[in-house]
């Protein structure tokens, strides 16, 4: 190979395994049977998924996220559903910077908006409260949500729903029978979204919950600090399985709602 | 006409109103609460508010009158929460040496009834005037000092404001430090992630894909679990010292986690995808026969693309700096897992008074001075991505 | 009172000080079928925006059956519509597509499946029900998007450049088909469309649209061949304009001195003052081509060019200081460039408009 193309492949190379040997290192150990989560492994076991399910602090973590990542999803969705309908129509001065402000809490650093709502809950006793967790992580799905569904709906041709009320449709059967089931991809994208932020956050779980509402990464968090066990590479192996399959069930969503070519 | 007009507004109104509460009471309220709370100081007139009245129509000079001195007896007297007093305390005493033994000695004297209603009995202190200024300085409500001691300033005994004294205060050094690893972050982020975006551009079919995927798979992955990937990869029996150790390319494991190599490495795969996917997505905008039309005029290959592309590119380069950049001075998780003591950024002393010592007017300050960093450097990136675009980053 | 279906009555739209409809009156017959026609921008498809009730009109009153509907939501309309791009619903098969406004009125299922079964059959894509929109092709996409706005059998039709996506042979089978279906069904139909040989073919009457306003509203014969005005004469077929003041009246004809001192006879119209400058026109296959001069109205005209165009020649002159073009039969001689004839124009052929 000339050199031309040598050095583009070699940094290629180098460059995919920077960004994937990590992912790839972690999965294997949470079979080991080892209680250090070191290479190599000395034999397979499932030890780890089982000390998952069956040490309370894991089990309330694992129920813990479940709660709080459900709630998220749906607080979160419906709020910005709505809020990407309402959005579609151009108010000057009002919708442009209404949109901007729902997106910021995507630029705001955790911690402070940790802070933030740190005071405000004390005020309102939200502290260490599940509904406090919910909408903490609601704050910053929200964006997520907007981005997701705004694209999806600015992707329709917005003729449809005009064919619609010719057709003898009010708002609400065009709403539910053309607007909703062609931004639904938008929309599940936007719910996957946001259960995946809530499960994976922990500065604001650190800034607002009590031991009681402690999520599965919050634990994480706390393990890679103290104790560093393979229940740890057990816990992400769940999470990457868990990705796969939400993302799976998107895409296959996505292709049964839409024979949507342009 | 105008009422069909009047009801699609109103539908849209309706249809935003509890996003637009909701974003109103738990973002932007806190967001405000935290910038009064940084410059609010009310430890003492919370537990003063009588002596308040009182001292504010006092001279600063002459002998306090009975007025005050009954004031502050009955305001002792009403205070419950013994948490609150201590504060209270702390916060005199920081401004008058003497004030912690001369209060625990008034506070017990105060317990019992037949005390008052002059002072004097009590402790002659509370005959000089320098007392009594300063607890009229510190009953006012607004204060600098959490907003100055957050850039390592305060005021002196005259108002001026000058320089803390070395070592009592550490924010300028952690700060610098925040800017600096972010930097570094952001450097090594462009140098690996422009050539890759370049790459991608610059393939197609299954390459593309693959080389595409692998940016996508890791920012969909789980930020605790490639921060853990990293703890496995690094640490002293980790995959790269052992595969170092037994390639015989060193003799005795290296320090790769715990300090600023680590930090670095881990936020650098952390944020790479934030660097590589907005010069992508301006390099697929550019004409692919640009830079062989730029050859064909007769340019060397390296000059075609430092008069073609570079220039077209530059964009996305500085929308991704400047992502990675504002993401980066954020940063809290990676620094406090791998890390050590001395990488720990500004979000960690934040969490740090915040959550351990409940200093709230000092976390609030220095929240402060990280929301108008972020704030700014986000203006300067919608600017240059147009406006929503930061969608970029999923 | 004529039996107008729909009445436009002063009705204006503006876009901040754009005035895209301007003060439009407009009375539309029932069962006819009326194409708007315009170049792009006229404010064609605002109008049926406004019909159809998407867009509220600025100023003015819309009258269906003589009740004023500026109020009425569009889904309250009863308006059938075929828009542009055929909108139809990606997310369901040609049957729902089809079923869909029946749906909304309330229909029982088994009505719903045989007026489904009827209007596709009346397409002809009886076999295609199961399908998705986007399994068609573009002509199958549009005859479901025609079953569907007239599955409700509404009184009027509104289609938004209905065709334009289709290439030319389909284009003409589906101008042939609606032609006959608005025959069948008698239906007002309203068609925008800025093709005018579309609109010369499938139209009742054709309003010719410029700026806002209605140029000429008329039959397609009267549209070409007396054009009301120099934009309706240009932006109909092809042309050729003289300038000329009246010179006087004969009877049933007018001389007109052109602007280089020849006389020419034409149709005399009504208010043509002696000394009224006019333009006259004259369509290119009615201008006469021969080596001997006629009788009377013929110039001496020289040959530019001659362009083979399949079924007739395009022969450019120059003569009486100005280009004309005549077309030919194919079967007439080739005449060389640089070749000198005498081009007749009939009077009755001349057809005089302000200028």
């Amino acid at each position: 190979m000339r050199p031309g193309k040598l050095i583009p492949a070699v940094f290629g190379l180098l460059a995919v395994s920077f960004l994937l040997l990590p992912l790839l290192v972690i999965l294997p150990l949470a079979f080991t049977s080892s209680l250090f989560l070191i290479y190599p492994i000395p034999s397979f076991s499932l030890r780890w998924f089982d000390v998952l399910v069956t040490n309370p602090v894991w089990r309330a973590a694992i129920v813990n996220s479940l709660i709080i990542g459900i709630g998220t999803t749906i607080l979160s969705t419906v709020l910005g559903g709505l809020a990407s309908l309402g959005l579609r129509e151009k108010l000057r001065f009002v919708s442009a910077p209404l949109s901007t402000l729902f997106l910021l809490p995507m630029v705001v650093p955790a911690v402070v908006l940790g802070v933030g709502l740190q005071i405000l809950y004390a005020r309102f006793g939200l502290s260490s409260t599940y509904l406090g967790m919910i909408i903490a992580h609601t704050v910053i799905a929200i964006p997520l949500v907007m981005v997701s569904v705004t694209n999806s709906l600015q992707g329709m041709d917005s003729r449809l729903e005009l064919a619609a009320a010719s057709l003898g449709a009010g708002p609400a059967a065009t709403l539910l029978h053309v607007t909703l089931p062609l931004a639904m991809p938008g929309i599940l994208t936007g719910a996957v979204l946001a259960f995946a932020v809530s499960l994976d956050e922990v500065v604001l779980n650190i800034f607002l919950a009590g031991p009681g509402q402690r999520t599965i990464a919050r634990q994480m968090f706390a393990e890679l600090r103290d104790n560093i066990s393979p229940a740890i590479a057990a816990a992400a192996f769940l999470f990457i399985a868990g990705t796969i399959v939400l993302m799976a069930l998107v895409l296959l969503m996505r292709r049964r709602v839409g024979g949507t070519a342009s | 006409m105008m009422a069909r007009l009047w009801n699609r507004r109103t539908r849209a109104f309706l249809l935003v109103m509890p996003m637009a509460l909701f974003i109103a009471v738990f973002f932007v309220w806190p967001l405000v609460i935290m910038v009064k709370q940084s410059v609010s100081d009310t430890a003492v007139l919370q537990i003063l508010p009588r002596t308040a009245d009182e001292v504010a129509g006092w001279d600063r000079a002459s002998p306090p009158s009975e007025a005050m001195q009954a004031a502050l007896i009955a305001d002792l007297r009403a205070a419950t929460d013994e948490k609150a007093v201590g504060d209270m305390v702390r916060r005199l005493n920081s401004a008058q040496s003497g004030f912690r033994t001369l209060m625990s000695k008034t506070i017990s004297a105060v317990a019992k009834p037949e005390t008052g209603p002059l002072l004097a009995p009590v402790d002659k202190r509370w005959m000089q005037p320098p007392y009594w200024i300063a607890i009229a300085d510190a009953l006012e409500p607004r204060t600098d000092r959490y907003l100055l001691a957050a850039v390592d300033l305060e005021r002196d005994a005259t108002g001026d404001i000058t320089q803390m004294p070395e070592g009592s205060s550490a924010n300028r050094l952690i700060f610098g430090r925040t800017f600096w690893i972010a930097g570094l972050v952001t450097l090594f982020c462009v140098l690996i992630g422009y050539p890759y975006a370049l790459l991608i551009a610059a393939s197609t079919g299954t390459t593309r894909a693959i080389l595409l995927a692998a940016v996508l798979l890791p920012l969909w992955t789980s930020l605790l679990v490639r921060t853990a990937a990293w703890f496995i990869l690094l640490q002293e029996q980790g995959l790269i010292n052992g595969f170092l150790l037994s390639t015989g390319v060193i003799a005795s494991p290296l320090a790769l986690i715990f300090n600023r190599t680590g930090v670095v490495i881990a936020m650098t795969h952390v944020l790479l995808p934030l660097m590589v996917l907005p010069i992508y997505s301006v390099l697929v905008t550019i004409p692919t026969n640009l830079m062989p039309a730029a050859t064909s005029l007769g340019a060397h290959p390296l000059r075609a693309f430092v008069h073609v592309m570079l220039p077209l590119s530059l964009r996305g380069v500085v929308s991704g700096m400047l992502l990675v950049f504002m993401t980066a001075v954020g940063y809290y998780i990676t620094p406090a897992l791998v890390g050590g003591a001395g990488d720990q950024m500004i979000s960690a002393i934040i969490a740090f008074y915040s959550t351990q010592t409940a200093n709230w007017s000092m976390a609030s300050a220095l929240g402060m001075v990280l929301l108008a960093i972020t704030l700014v450097l986000y203006v300067v990136y919608a600017q240059l991505s147009g406006r929503n675009s930061i969608g970029g980053r999923m | 009172m004529a039996d107008f279906h729909i009445r436009l009555d002063g009705v204006t739209k503006t876009y901040g000080s754009l005035r895209v409809v301007d003060n439009l009156r407009l009375d539309i017959i029932r069962g006819e079928f009326l194409s708007l026609l315009g170049p792009s921008g006229s404010g064609k498809t605002t109008i049926l925006m406004m019909l159809a009730g998407f867009q509220d009109a600025s100023e003015g009153t819309i009258y269906v059956d003589g009740n004023m509907i500026n109020d009425i939501p569009s889904h309250k309309r009863n308006m059938g519509v075929v828009f542009q791009s055929y909108a139809l619903f990606p997310h369901m098969s040609v049957a729902q597509n089809v079923a869909f406004p029946l749906k909304m009125r309330g229909f029982g299922r088994s009505d719903i499946r045989e007026r489904v079964e009827r209007a596709l059959d009346m397409v002809q894509l009886s076999t295609m029900k199961d399908r998705k929109p986007s399994q068609l092709s573009g002509g199958q996409q549009q005859r479901v998007a025609l079953a569907r706005a007239l599955v409700f059998e509404p009184g009027v039709v509104l289609m938004d450049e209905p065709l334009g996506a289709l290439d030319k042979q389909l284009r003409e089978q589906m101008q042939l088909d609606i032609r006959e279906l608005h025959a069948r069904l008698g239906l007002t139909i309203v068609f925008v469309t800025h093709d005018q040989s579309e609109a010369l073919t499938m139209s009742d009457r054709i309003a010719v649209f410029n700026k806002g306003r209605i140029e000429q509203i008329d039959t397609p014969r009267m549209i070409y061949d007396h054009p009301a005005t120099r934009f309706v004469a240009e932006f109909i077929g092809e042309t050729n304009l003289m300038e000329g003041e009246i010179a006087g009246r004969e009877g049933d004809e007018a001389m007109v001195r052109l602007s280089d001192g020849c006389m020419m006879r034409v149709r005399a119209r009504d208010g043509l003052e002696r000394g009224a400058k006019v333009l006259v026109t004259i369509r290119p296959e009615k201008v006469e081509l021969s080596d001997p001069p006629a009788a009377a109205n013929s110039f001496p005209v020289t040959v530019s060019d001659t362009i083979y165009q399949g079924d007739h020649f395009r022969v450019q002159l120059q003569g009486a200081g100005q280009r004309f073009i005549a077309r030919r039969d194919r079967r007439a001689a080739e005449w060389p460039q640089g070749a000198r004839l005498h081009a007749t124009f009939a009077a009755d052929d001349c057809w005089v408009i302000a200028p």
